[in-house]
């Protein structure tokens, strides 16, 4: 019976369920409201639209935005930070750096502990994890008297050089569990993350300290409402690395959800990378007021080992998201008698115009539904309906100030936003080294697919790929991941000083944890694999690349050193432009990653037609600030093979593709949309 | 020009690729940068300029770089001609005097010619990690500029598309750091070359005559912008003054004096009182001195919009030759930005009570740099530890001032962690904190300063310090209170103990403590009507005593109970 496997993503409005049945080999795809007050109703409503109830699904990943809700509204819980004397206020001087430089009215990231709650503790280690003060246990009992008195939900703790050798913070969990018990979260900074530069780490801490009883609690009861209504497999969480682990272990550390709902986008983006044989994709995720850019390279998701959440920093393996300030919701306005498109937005409340929620000035949302690129009743699916003569209403005003017809300005507005979005997405490259053009543009969300073509013909990008699903993409995509587990131990030392027989037996130790990992995960003997690596610098450098290893037992062979700086100097070159061959190299964190293949989706190609038997209705849409009969198509009514050649609007329930004037769509083997410039018109 | 036939979009369009064609620049320089200064500091900043050496975008870097890049591509048209610039082409010039800055700050330019015409340059500013001073990196205590390194004038370091070897040669034999130095060229010289196919790939799309009519309109946007911000200004003569304190070879406060004028449109800033130029290293190059005027003009009228030649054109600067702004040959420069985040806070403070909503209290000030140098006895190697250290911020209307935050001429700075700092160094971090009460009370208080205390683990070193601004300590405004000055004090509460601002080798030994506390920032209006909530939570947390609650807040004993 058991024949489904299924994603479950739950958003701030919908909650998205993608399933792929194995007996037929396809998929569905479904969504609900989400029930804030219970999250599991929503949840299982989505299922049943799906037909896919819990003791049908043979696999389920779910990905939750619960532990970032809570750390956005500030609502998780209230921590107390045990930090080392002497260096109480690391955590509020936050590195004294600021990110806005003409501001005199600059204010840091707001910490998530105020200052009378961080406890100096005595006791301190050295460079080298040696004591040079024991700590004081009785400051850490008193500390732990005041959080029962003063009801703290959550305790950090944070000592200096706590990544070498960790005795001091788990001496003081030790204490700190019998004055408290087994039920108040403790987080040490060394279990979260084992690496150098305390603020980091510290930061790292509060904010698993910070957000993870609430996602513990919310797993534990979602997990235990789905077994109850008959799910007899393991539930399995996304992680901010795009990787998967049992809801078991994510309980344990919860902080490595935080990002869980928007990586599903880019790991989709890996699985067709993969299916396609395009190695190389720019995501574009475009909601109603959003746009976020992930890139896939060679394959493989573009993760860095350490984020910012509201420029709080975080010690993690994390998929690179750039939140671009220019999307759906961006603001058009007049400045000095010019247009401006964002960067302020109209955000999700009052939204845009059309929304009907009291929003008067124009956004992107608005000038598309002008241009009659969107349909207002198709909109979210048909489950919102948009306000035509409200957006046309905001736009006729702004075009009065400027002296212009209204569906020119509309047009304008959209394409003040597609240069700026492709300037920001260029931008991004340029940074890594890399050429836009070699790259496929894979767009989704609800408004994705509406500007992609505009897009990719910015960035001179020849292939427009608009998936499946395009608003329930992320889901899709988390039943495309496999089991990840990263661990770290920082190992810093010059190449040349390094002891190879200690960096062997660490890599070694770091490896057989994560095997242990695999098995408490419940992966069987052979279908798991462990990566090992090292991040690397030239000396004088603070920021490291992480250098593959071919094996933990790697350092011992002869002429390592030469192998390793090689690596290293061909990725600074293809990284930064340029390298340093022969000079100093320096050794700053060993990382073994062990991931666990579930198994995947095998799906049949779907079926096939030829040319453009598909029915489709003819409406006026603009392009080129003029009226264009275009082919409004639904999305269902499209085979494989079909080929649909611009003007053109394909609807969906979750979304809208727009098909240019010399732009043709093609669908291909499994449903995916293609789209490429060409010279003919329709 | 055919204005009349372009649209808002148009232009809009077309603005935005001129400010993406300067990021893009940026960050080529950034990607391709060799040392830490430019690619983690942003120690660094791009232009792209249209044929009249007016900016078309400027992505945000070093504030006080701002709106000057400009300055080199002039003076090397009016040195060698119109005719000098040939396609392919990337000069390079540090000459203080010339670019108002230290000779480690290389820029670099090069012109940009579309089928055949010269339509514009692309120019980049970095800092170089050293430029072959007589005291590695650049000393604290030089009196003539040729103690400071190697000076040039503009010179052509790529002619027609190759990079001449023998001036890349020079440069590098010239730096105690050649190789990163060659290699941070190479990354100015990728950064122009970017600057040069974005302008030709726009132009090329736009067409030229739209993109000089773009260009127009966009011009006159900004200035009509600016304008009417100036405009809204009353009008009236506004004064500030004040000094920092000596000029690292003699005990004579250095004084800066500003005067604002405001008239209609235009707002003119003279700062022509200054003191005469200076035997130390204080002194800045004219240059610099607009540059920073234009930093608080903008900082006060428009912090938002990235500048553009249609910026900066209702303000005038004076700037008085041979004063310590517009330093002239030998004047040394190597800390000109020492002046000038004094000069930014004073004509903040001087426009304060007509801006009162703009304006902020002032910053603790300076870089307050601490270096450390000796021998490593965990391997024998050489170390040389040189860190700014973050201060007090200013109050404004309705918040309080940052604690702990790099001032304002620095880029996105970073402090070093304990844990990098004690496994690189031979030293140990003993404290590192808020400086309870540094900074200035008020409605709205100032930021407080650090104290960043070091314990010395090896025998010998030497002790640097360049500490500022203890005889002009941060103001308030509207009745807030003055800051706490900086301190550095060499092992406190021994028989020995010292007390010093700016320092050159002082010896030290195993077990010394340098304790280094930086000021707070001005408060805001008057403390005794402070929100009792705010002034509570300030106790809690320790960022204000109980004594100082009680005699500067006037909070009286019953309160203080609650």
């Amino acid at each position: 019976m058991s024949r489904f496997r299924v994603a479950m993503d739950i958003g701030g409005t919908f909650t998205d369920v993608v399933a792929y049945d194995e007996e037929v080999g396809g998929y569905v795809a479904g969504k609900s409201s989400t029930t804030p007050g219970d999250l599991t109703a929503g949840v299982l409503a989505a299922l049943a639209t799906v037909d896919a109830q819990p003791e049908r699904c043979s696999f389920a990943v779910h990905g939750t935005t619960q532990g970032l809700n809570a750390f956005l509204q500030r609502k998780g819980e209230r921590v107390l930070l045990l930090a080392t004397a002497g260096a109480r206020d690391v955590y509020h001087i936050a590195r004294g750096n600021r990110t806005r430089l003409y501001d005199i009215h600059y204010r840091k990231p707001i910490p998530l502990v105020p200052r009378e709650d961080i406890v100096a503790i005595a006791g301190r280690l050295n460079y080298a994890g040696e004591e040079l003060a024991p700590l004081d246990r009785e400051a850490v009992r008193l500390a732990g008297v005041r959080a029962r008195a003063d009801g703290f939900g959550a305790i950090a703790v944070a000592f200096l050089f706590a990544y070498l050798n960790p005795t001091h913070e788990l001496e003081a969990e030790a204490i700190l569990r019998e004055e408290l018990g087994e039920g108040m979260t403790i987080s040490l900074s060394h279990r979260i993350a084992r690496e150098w530069r305390e603020y980091e780490r510290t930061s790292s801490a509060v904010l698993d300290a910070y957000t993870s009883p609430v996602v513990r609690t919310y797993l534990g009861r979602l997990e235990s409402e789905l077994t109850e209504r008959g799910l007899n497999v393991p539930l399995h969480i996304m992680q901010s690395s795009g990787g998967i682990i049992t809801a078991r272990s994510a309980r344990q550390m919860a902080v490595q959800t935080l990002l869980s709902g928007p990586v599903g986008g880019t790991m989709g983006g890996v699985a067709l990378a993969r299916r396609l044989t395009r190695p190389n994709l720019i995501c574009v995720d475009m909601g109603g007021t959003s746009f976020d850019v992930s890139l896939v390279i060679d394959g493989r998701p573009d993760i860095s080992s350490e984020a910012y959440l509201e420029g709080l920093p975080l010690l993690m393996s994390v998929v690179n998201f750039h939140t671009i300030g220019a999307g759906g919701g961006s603001l058009a306005y007049a400045e000095a008698g010019g247009l401006r498109v964002g960067p302020e937005s109209a955000g999700a409340d009052p939204g845009p115009a059309c929304y009907g929620r009291g929003g008067t000035q124009p956004t992107v949302t608005d000038a598309n539904l002008v241009l009659g690129r969107t349909d207002p009743t198709w909109f979210a699916g048909g489950q919102m309906s948009l306000d035509v003569d409200a957006a046309h209403r905001a736009v006729q005003e702004l075009a009065g100030k400027l002296r212009l017809e209204t569906v020119d300005l509309a047009e304008g507005i959209c394409d003040v936003i597609n240069a700026k979005m492709a300037q920001a997405i260029r931008t991004l490259t340029v940074e890594k080294g890399i050429e836009p053009r070699d790259f496929a543009l894979v767009a989704f969300g609800g408004a994705g697919p509406m500007h992609a073509a505009f897009l990719a013909k910015e960035l001179e990008v020849e292939e427009v790929i608009v998936p499946r699903f395009p608003g329930a993409f992320s889901a899709w995509g988390m039943l495309e991941t496999e089991i990840r587990k990263d661990f770290a131990q920082a190992w810093f030392s010059p190449l040349a000083d390094a002891d190879h027989g200690k960096l062997a037996d660490a890599a070694g130790a770091l490896e057989r944890d994560a095997e242990a990992s695999l098995r408490e995960e419940g992966i069987a003997a052979g279908h798991g694999r462990v990566e090992h690596a090292l991040d690397v610098r030239y000396a004088g450098q603070e920021y490291t690349i992480t250098i593959g290893l071919l094996s933990a037992s790697e350092p011992l062979e002869p002429g390592f050193d030469d192998a390793l700086s090689g690596r290293f100097d061909e990725a600074h070159e293809r990284r930064f432009g340029h390298s340093n061959p022969g000079a100093p190299v320096e050794l700053v964190t060993l990382r073994v990653t062990a991931f666990g293949d579930l198994g995947r989706a095998r799906p049949q190609p779907l079926e096939s037609q030829r040319g453009d038997g598909y029915a489709y209705e003819e409406r006026p849409v603009v392009f080129g600030r003029s009226n264009r009969d275009a082919r409004i198509v639904r999305r269902d009514a499209l085979l494989v093979g079909a080929v649909v050649d611009g003007p053109a609007v394909i609807v969906e329930n979750t979304a809208t593709t727009v098909v240019p004037p010399k732009w043709q769509l093609r669908v291909d083997t499994y449903g995916e949309l293609i789209m490429r410039a060409t010279d003919k018109e329709a | 020009m055919a204005t009349g036939t372009l649209d808002p979009i148009t232009t809009e369009i077309v603005r935005s690729a001129f400010t993406a064609a300067a990021d893009e620049m940026n960050a080529t320089l950034i990607r391709s940068a060799y040392t830490p200064i430019i690619y983690e500091m942003k120690d660094c900043s791009v232009a792209l300029l249209d044929a009249e050496h007016r900016v078309l975008g400027q992505s945000a870097g070093l504030p006080i770089f701002l709106g000057n890049l400009e300055i080199c591509t002039r003076i090397c048209e009016e040195m060698y001609g119109r005719d000098g610039w040939e396609p392919g082409d990337v000069w390079i010039m540090n000459d203080s005097y010339m670019t108002g800055t230290h000779l480690n700050d290389m820029t670099a330019f090069g012109p940009i010619f579309v089928d055949g015409e010269l339509t514009g340059f692309a120019a980049c500013r970095a800092h170089w990690l050293d430029v072959g001073a007589k005291d590695p990196g650049g000393p604290m205590d030089s009196t003539e500029i040729y103690q400071e390194g190697i000076r040039l004038g503009p010179l052509k370091v790529v002619e027609r598309g190759r990079q001449r070897r023998d001036v890349t040669d020079l440069l590098a034999r010239n730096s105690r750091f050649g190789y990163p130095a060659a290699g941070d060229l190479g990354a100015q010289i990728a950064c122009v070359r970017t600057g040069q196919r974005r302008l030709e790939a726009i132009v090329e799309k736009y067409g030229r005559e739209t993109l000089e009519a773009a260009r127009d309109e966009i011009f006159a946007q900004t200035e009509r912008l600016e304008r009417t911000l100036v405009a809204a200004i009353p009008d009236g003569v506004y004064h500030a003054q004040g000094c920092i304190d000596d000029d690292g070879t003699s005990d004579e406060p250095v004084w800066v004096r500003v005067v604002v004028t405001v008239a209609g449109e235009e707002m003119t800033i003279d700062v022509t009182g200054s003191d005469d130029a200076r035997r130390g290293p204080i002194n800045c190059g004219e240059a610099q001195a607009i540059s920073a005027c234009r930093v608080a003009y903008k900082l006060l009228i428009n912090p938002d919009n990235p500048p553009d030649g249609g910026a900066f054109r209702p303000l005038s600067v004076n700037v008085r030759p041979g004063s310590l702004l517009g330093a002239e040959e030998p004047y040394p420069c190597q800390w000109y930005f020492t002046p000038l985040g004094l000069l930014i806070d004073l004509v903040v403070k001087a426009l304060a009570d007509v801006l009162p909503e703009q304006a902020a209290g002032a910053s603790y000030g300076d870089s307050m740099i601490i270096g450390l140098a000796g021998v490593d006895p965990r391997n024998g190697r050489p170390f040389f530890d040189l860190e700014p250290t973050v201060g007090g911020w200013g109050a404004w209307q309705g918040s309080d001032g940052e604690d702990g935050l790099i001032n304002n001429v620095n880029g996105s700075l970073k402090d070093l962690p304990i844990e990098v700092l004690e496994t690189k160094f031979p030293l140990r971090m003993t404290e590192y904190s808020f400086r309870a009460d540094s900074g200035g009370a008020g409605r709205w208080r100032g930021g407080n300063g650090v104290i960043r205390e070091y314990t010395m683990d090896c025998d010998q070193a030497e002790l640097f310090l360049w500490f500022e601004r203890a005889k002009t300590p941060a103001w308030g405004l509207f009745g807030g209170g003055t800051a706490t000055p900086p301190a550095v004090v060499l092992n406190p509460g021994h028989g020995d103990q010292r007390t010093m601002l700016k320092a050159s080798r002082v010896p030290l030994s195993r077990g010394d403590v340098i304790r280094t506390m930086t000021g707070g920032g001005g408060g805001y209006g008057s403390p005794t009507e402070r929100d009792s909530d705010a002034l509570s939570r300030d106790i809690r947390a320790g960022h204000v005593t109980a004594d100082v609650a009680r005699t500067i807040y006037g909070l009286n004993a019953e309160e203080q109970q609650q």
